[in-house]
């Protein structure tokens, strides 16, 4: 059984999936610099316009139910990846009473999230994967297995996570922050953007006329170091190379490469060998994170969007930021491509090299 | 669904009395450093399976949990917002749900898929559901390991789970090896995709000659004195039964609604 992905929303810093794609084309960051997180410094994050996490995801969700087949998700199964769950609202409550006694427990566990929309929307069933910033891209995995095996008919993967001081302050610790916005694959790149995002895509078993098929996913894990990638690049190559072969494709098929990107310069270094390595200088590779910044567990939701989008555009995004490629053996665009675009293939790479691959075609 | 199981192990900490992390360092020679206790557990409890069965590389590996490790989450909130520090680094890592399966990955020599998934209801059963659809595609072997830490204070996660303040909870860590292949399991077990409603558990259990194992949220079906608690506890279960050699039926509720668990030895 295939997997077409036929309806989808996002919510993120750049707005809602149009209003992000004009900004993709158009090159322009939605990064901030911000002081609120950091006491003594700077950070460019992602942050975007909602009340609660809570309402951002009903506001999404129901937009994507307005655009589908459907009339309810009652027949539906929701998986939510997310690296932090409801810790954003934990964090609010316990940094305004500095304890943990009026903190609903319900609201901050990783699955806080899947189980309010379980029970705002009526889901079938939902479960909640978290592998940092694959988990969503890892959602996207089990949703094309689980209607490989006709256990769902209809499938809402959700990408979710809130910008909290966690991360932020975790990432900074790591010493992989930018202090302004990120320039993937850059020779001078200093670092990520924390960001946040909601991302909800509606996978079915039927075809549509705008759909696009998630026509394969890959997976690896490096088991190498707990924050670095494998520096021989073997985990993000296998990765690749499982989805494309999931899919019945060869490499040449290939169009367009979402990169992981994140513009670490551990990340950007290990992906660009794995890209070298796998696609030389011939397909076309970008990283929206320059835009979005690096959503966590919600950027494989995000970035599958972004896929869908170049696919329907007929469009490959230029890099935003690039001035100076550092591996000039991938071919990064400086400016949108117009061609026909039939496969996608979009990365997502996490801690402890937990390495998930997702190719969109029709 | 069907899954063969090849081998399986188990920790129970209110059965079993072992210094983990001493453990760990002394018999099983791994570094334990910068890891929490949640992690400890998961090596530990996939070295006792290591000792049992061989683990390939391309194994896939799921992790799953009720509520994985909140001890490090009150640890790095406390830090953050009442004492005003920076988040610790390895806090900060532990605090990630791939982390543990990270260490478990690396102990075991896994390069396959890793995942860890986590829901506050039916988490084992849902796991398995995510396992047999990934092997089914790959046709390789999957390790599942159900991991469950006690925090301290017990009050937040009772609250999670919903359970009353005079069940005490448990740390446990249980694994199993699947296999779509029948080939020298010791069990087959069994389960789908569908919930049932009281009325049709009744119907299914009276026609039913299985010894009958459920959660304590099952109170509607089954007489259950069980005074201790781990959301994982249908894998423990389980891996008693096949320790037994006993042919069993799990039922789990959650919301009214029925999930079935059906275990027959094969030695």
């Amino acid at each position: 059984m295939n997997a077409y992905i036929n309806n989808y929303e996002l919510l993120c810093n750049a707005g809602n999936t149009q209003e992000l794609m004009q900004a993709v084309y158009a090159k322009e960051s939605a990064i901030v610099v911000d002081t609120t997180y950091l006491k003594d410094a700077t950070a460019g994050l992602g942050k975007m316009s909602y009340d609660t996490i809570f309402t951002a995801m009903k506001e999404v969700t129901q937009k994507v139910l307005k655009s589908s087949n459907l009339e309810n998700f009652h027949n539906t199964l929701l998986i939510l990846g997310s690296s932090v769950g409801g810790m954003q609202e934990c964090e609010e409550i316990f940094y305004a009473q500095s304890s943990f006694k009026n903190i609903d427990a319900n609201r901050y566990s990783m699955n806080a999230l899947s189980d309010y929309l379980l029970e705002t929307f009526k889901f079938c069933n939902a479960r909640a994967l978290s592998t940092a910033c694959t988990s969503s891209a890892n959602a996207l995995v089990l949703a094309k297995r689980l209607i490989d095996v006709e256990a769902y008919d209809n499938i809402l993967v959700m990408g979710v996570d809130g910008l909290c001081y966690s991360t932020v302050l975790g990432f900074y610790s790591l010493s992989v922050l930018s202090n302004k916005q990120c320039t993937p694959f850059d020779a001078n790149r200093n670092g990520m953007n924390v960001a946040e995002a909601v991302a909800a895509l509606l996978i079915q078993n039927e075809k549509q006329s705008t759909s696009v098929e998630l026509k394969g996913v890959g997976a690896s894990s490096d088991a190498y170091h707990m924050t670095n990638p494998d520096p021989t690049a073997s985990g993000a190559i296998a990765s690749m190379k499982n989805a494309i072969e999931d899919a019945d494709l060869s490499i040449e098929d290939i169009d367009y490469i979402n990169a992981h990107g994140t513009a670490t310069i551990a990340n950007d270094k290990v992906e660009s060998l794995a890209l070298e390595t796998l696609f030389s200088n011939k397909t076309y590779i970008s990283s929206t994170k320059a835009i979005t910044g690096h959503t966590l567990g919600a950027a494989g939701a995000v970035e599958a969007i972004v896929s869908c989008e170049v696919i329907k555009q007929s469009l490959v995004p230029p890099q935003t930021g690039l001035e100076t490629l550092d591996n000039t053996h991938i071919n990064v665009p400086l400016v949108p491509i117009e061609m026909r675009v039939k496969n996608v293939l979009s990365n997502s790479f996490a801690f402890g090299g937990n390495n998930t691959s997702l190719v969109f075609g029709v | 669904m069907k899954l063969y199981i090849q081998n399986f192990s188990t920790y129970r900490s209110d059965r079993d009395e072992v210094n983990i992390k001493a453990t760990l360092k002394k018999e099983y020679h791994l570094e334990t450093r910068r890891q929490s206790e949640f992690i400890h557990l998961a090596v530990y409890g996939g070295q006792l399976l290591k000792d049992k069965i061989s683990i390939d590389p391309s194994d896939a590996l799921y992790m799953t949990s009720a509520n994985g490790d909140i001890d490090v989450v009150q640890r790095s909130n406390t830090y953050v917002n009442k004492e005003k520090q920076a988040i610790k680094l390895f806090d900060f890592i532990n605090l990630l749900g791939n982390t543990s399966s990270y260490y478990v990955a690396k102990s075991l020599g896994i390069h396959g898929k890793n995942i860890f998934q986590i829901s506050n209801h039916f988490t084992y059963i849902h796991t398995l559901i995510s396992l047999y659809s990934s092997l089914y595609h790959s046709q390789t072997n999957a390790i599942l390991c159900a991991v469950d830490l006690a925090p301290n204070p017990e009050e937040i996660a009772q609250r999670v789970l919903g359970i009353e303040e005079n069940t005490s909870l448990v740390s446990s860590v249980n694994y199993q090896k699947f296999s779509l292949q029948s080939k020298d399991a010791m069990a087959v077990l069994e389960f789908d995709t569908r919930s049932y409603t009281l009325e049709e558990m009744k119907t299914i259990l009276a026609s039913n000659r299985a010894k009958v194992h459920g959660s304590i949220r099952c109170k509607a079906l089954l007489d259950n004195d069980e005074t201790s608690f781990f959301e994982t506890m249908p894998s423990a279960v389980l891996n008693e039964a096949m320790k037994q050699s006993n042919d069993i039926i799990y039922i789990d509720c959650y919301d009214e609604k029925y999930k079935i668990l059906k275990l027959k030895n094969l030695r």
